[in-house]
């Protein structure tokens, strides 16, 4: 029973760093229509650049870690304004297949850098935050699930905040319903578009920082199982939906940790695939999706 | 005479709003029918719910006596109704020829072992549909362009290639989506000549959708009214001209009657 | 191409494989490795190309079936082969045997087609994408939990049966159904399909059966690619088949040119030999080192320089599609 609380506060710790990279997915998504690929890799930049800020802050103090995280944060948001810039916008009026494509050499193009810049072989992550362990009624939780946990949820109110209250957040949902009508009503689309990938980035790059704290080892391909994992939960959960997106990451991070402590620990990732196809089959637009019939 | 296509009291729902409601209408072989309502009058609905494209609400269709229920398009296709499209939707990147020719595949039981193995059978039948693909195109004066993409037809082209290729499954009732939207009156003219033509021609029945009034009074032998989702008069071109329902639906709307 | 004329291209494809399979022994080993991983390659990307390209149903798994196949064809000749054939039979029997497993390879790879096709075609463009990618990594998880194969250490002692006969025969058969397929009333079907469903419905093709066959003699071809894989690399192991893999094949397919099979051909011949010729330019002098260590990133530059640049493909030299019979 104990065993079984402790996974499952181990899941929902995983599941919400899952759900903040989901998001990022459904955001972008919900604007451009494509699925981009790179979100994975702006993720393990996020954890490198938290690393580095991290060594200079000294560390285990809340103030460097939150430094650190903000400044991860800041800094991928950046990254993905860039690559949304550069990558992205001249394929505005293309085929979704090409900026697909791009996507994915644009991930493959940020792990060979990192490789590059950060070299091939993983690196111990510093313990950026205080991190104890306490024990309630047999359960030993780790104060760094805690710390996942609640920046999560801070996280996830203050987009919340951003996304239904302010101005920014009713362009955005304007521009994802529907692209040409907002720009006829005088919203800048691409000023929103660039905000919604520096929004969605920065989220990734939190989750970035947060994975690297619980589990502190770094590399170039970092972002690759993250990525794809979350990138299933936010189809899973309906993509473009931001709701859907968090709980379909939730969702993942406690079946796969379940999995993961039980005798089937080896077919985890074959789990995670079947359940998104079984859910596709019976809801083809994902568990909080609205499917759109084609009009004729 | 039996109906070809039959609408059984018809409704359908999208959410809380009543699309079309109780609409019954039929459409006998050989018919040259219209029908006509004034713009969100539902036309489009009901022409989407004759051809399999959605699913009533409540009451039955049938087709050659048969229910429609629960059959995906192409099987309607199959079975003899074929359609055109409001905003044209040709293959685009197929030849004019390949247009006509993916459509004759219908009646056709080729399968791609076949199309593998190039035997004699196989030899035969493509010959066959290029032969009438060529015929078809022909009647209809396009077989000059056969080997240019469909795409770079002009406007009026592509809307008759659209009808050839509709015609190409071999149809009994062909459906056409307001074939006369977008073009000029001489155009109209000479659309309206081409669709009795068809008629005449292939012995088939027709139906219109259409909002152009001039157009399905001086074409259609029946015609139906629909306006907010309802039928409110069937008749012969003379009888909807007097119909006082059918003016106030269309004075409303700024039309008069064509006299 | 023409009905006969199809077949006639076949039989002289087929002479040339059987003339260079002949060459084989006096040929450079470099020389021969490398034109077999072009072979094996153009099978891959001309039958991804009758998925993506003419059917317009975007795969990510390609390498997934290619798996299937390798796996299956090895266990037919691995597991199964020395039950039925001993090593003492002629040479012939075992060249027999090694169709068979090719052909079974092919068969087990278009099975597993069929059976993630039929009900997930109906779902469209990214969603198909993101089941067939899920599709890939369930093959690797099964793979890596079957002990009989190896498991995640991978199989080895494959006979070394793949030559350039079997792979040049294989390219030009593969070449040959799927142009044959797609320039064919029936085959029409699929670019119907693809340029619009719901139009291609309404003139009474059944656009679910489109997508099936093309999705699963895509699959068949490329398990027979897996096939010819594992024995020419000897040892497979699950990794060799993931999603990179499948990446690599949709790149050849959309540099060649979606739906064109010659630009395709180009593309896979081309996007094979990049790495060697980098190779080989890293080579010539220690101050171009850097050449071969950063091929990945050259790869990854000049995909994004082709989508931004030329994104209808490198080899997608005139826009008029090859003209049936």
């Amino acid at each position: 029973m104990a065993e079984l609380v402790q996974q499952l506060i181990n899941g929902v710790s995983v599941g919400a760093m899952y759900a903040l990279i989901a998001i990022g997915y459904t955001l972008v998504y919900g604007v451009l229509r494509f699925i981009n690929f790179a979100h994975s890799d702006v993720f393990m930049a996020g954890a490198y650049a938290g690393l580095h800020v991290g060594q200079r802050m000294g560390g285990g103090s809340w103030a460097g870690g939150l430094v650190a995280m903000l400044a991860a944060m800041a800094a991928c948001a950046g990254l993905g304004i860039v690559i949304e810039r550069l990558a992205y916008k001249p394929l505005r009026e293309r085929s979704k297949l090409t900026v697909l494509i791009t996507a994915i050499g644009v991930s493959m193009l940020l792990q060979n850098l990192g490789q590059l810049v950060f070299g091939a072989t993983p690196v111990a992550f510093p313990e950026t935050l205080p991190a104890t362990t306490f024990t309630a009624g047999g359960v030993v939780v780790s104060s760094k699930d805690m710390v996942v946990v609640g920046f999560t949820v801070a996280l996830l109110g203050a987009l919340e905040f951003v996304v239904l209250r302010t101005k920014v957040g009713t362009a955005m949902r304007a521009v994802a319903h529907n692209h040409q009508a907002a720009a006829l009503m005088g919203i800048p689309t691409n000023r929103i578009i660039s905000v919604t990938f520096g929004l969605g980035s920065a989220l990734a790059a939190a989750a970035g920082f947060l994975w690297a704290y619980k589990f502190p080892r770094v590399d170039p391909y970092l972002g690759v199982m993250p990525g794809l994992t979350a990138f299933v939960a936010a189809v899973l959960g309906g993509i473009g939906n931001i709701t859907g997106a968090a709980l379909g990451g939730l969702l993942l991070g406690v079946i796969e940790t379940l999995v993961k402590g039980s005798r089937w620990s080896t077919w985890t990732e074959a789990v995670t695939f079947v359940l998104l196809i079984l859910v596709l089959l019976f809801r083809p637009a994902g568990l909080l999706g609205r499917a759109q019939a084609e009009k004729v | 005479m039996s109906a070809l296509l039959q609408l059984d009291h018809v409704t359908i729902r999208f959410g809380g709003l009543t699309a079309v409601s109780e609409v019954s209408l039929d459409v006998r072989p050989g018919d040259l029918a219209g029908l006509i309502g004034p713009n969100g009058a539902g036309k489009t609905t009901v022409f989407n719910l004759m051809t399999g494209v959605y699913q009533p609400t409540s009451g039955a269709i049938t087709f050659d006596g048969r229910p429609t229920a629960g059959r995906r398009p192409f099987e309607l296709t199959r079975s003899g109704m074929a359609r055109t499209f409001q905003n044209i939707r040709l293959f685009r990147s197929l030849s004019v020829e390949d247009n006509v020719r993916a459509a004759m595949q219908v009646h056709r039981t080729q399968g791609p072992f076949q199309s593998w193995w190039r035997g004699a059978g196989f030899r035969r039948a493509e010959a066959e549909v290029a032969d009438q693909a060529a015929e078809l195109l022909s009647i209809f004066q396009l077989e000059g362009h056969r080997h240019e993409l469909a795409t770079s037809l002009s406007y009026g082209d592509q809307r008759r290639l659209e009808i050839v290729r509709a015609l190409a499954t071999r149809p009994r009732l062909l459906l056409l989506d307001e074939p006369a939207a977008g073009m000029n009156p001489t155009e109209k003219v000479e659309l309206a000549r081409l669709i009795r033509a068809i008629r005449d021609r292939f012995q088939i029945a027709i139906l219109l959708v259409e909002h152009d009034m001039q157009l399905v009074m001086d074409l259609c032998e029946r015609i139906h009214v629909l306006d907010h989702g309802v039928k409110i008069a069937s008749g012969t071109p003379e009888e909807i001209r007097r119909n006082p329902e059918v003016i106030q639906a269309y004075l409303g709307e700024e039309h008069s009657l064509p006299a | 191409m023409k009905d006969a004329g199809a077949r006639r291209w076949w039989v002289a494809a087929m002479a040339v494989a059987a003339l260079l399979g002949w060459l084989e022994p006096r040929l450079d080993i470099y020389l021969a490795d490398v034109l077999a991983r072009v072979g094996i390659n153009v099978v891959l990307a001309v039958s991804l190309n009758l998925i993506n390209g003419h059917a317009g149903q975007f795969s990510l798994g390609h390498a997934g079936f290619m798996g299937v196949g390798a796996y299956a064809a090895a266990a037919i000749t691995v597991l199964a082969g020395p039950h039925v054939l001993p090593t003492s039979c002629p040479d012939w029997l075992h060249q027999g045997w090694f169709l068979l497993a090719l052909a079974g390879g092919g068969a087990a790879a278009a099975l597993a087609g069929l059976l993630v096709g039929a009900p997930s075609l109906r779902l469209k463009g990214d969603y198909l994408a993101i089941v067939t990618l899920g599709f890939g990594q369930i093959i690797g998880v099964i793979v890596r939990n079957m002990e009989p194969l190896g498991g995640a250490l991978g199989l080895s002692g494959i006979p070394p049966r793949t030559n350039l006969f079997w792979v040049l025969a294989a390219a030009a058969t593969t070449v040959y159904g799927v142009t044959t397929l797609v320039n064919s009333t029936h085959g029409r079907g699929f670019i119907a399909t693809h340029d619009d469903e719901v139009a291609a419905e309404a003139m009474g093709l059944d656009t679910t059966r489109y997508k099936i066959v093309a999705f699963v003699t895509g699959a068949f071809f490329a398990g027979v690619a897996g096939g010819l894989w594992g024995h020419f690399k000897l040892t497979i192991s699950p990794k060799e088949f993931d999603f990179n893999r499948s990446i690599e094949i949709v790149v050849m397919v959309i540099v060649g040119g979606m739906g064109r099979t010659a630009g395709v051909m180009a593309a896979a011949t081309v996007l094979t030999l990049l790495p060697e010729g980098l190779r080989l330019v890293a080579g010539l002098s220690p101050s171009l080192k850097w050449v071969g260590e950063s091929r990945p990133l050259l790869y990854a530059l000049m995909l994004i320089a082709l989508m931004l640049l030329r994104p209808q493909g490198l080899f997608a030299w005139s826009r008029a599609r090859p003209r049936p019979a």
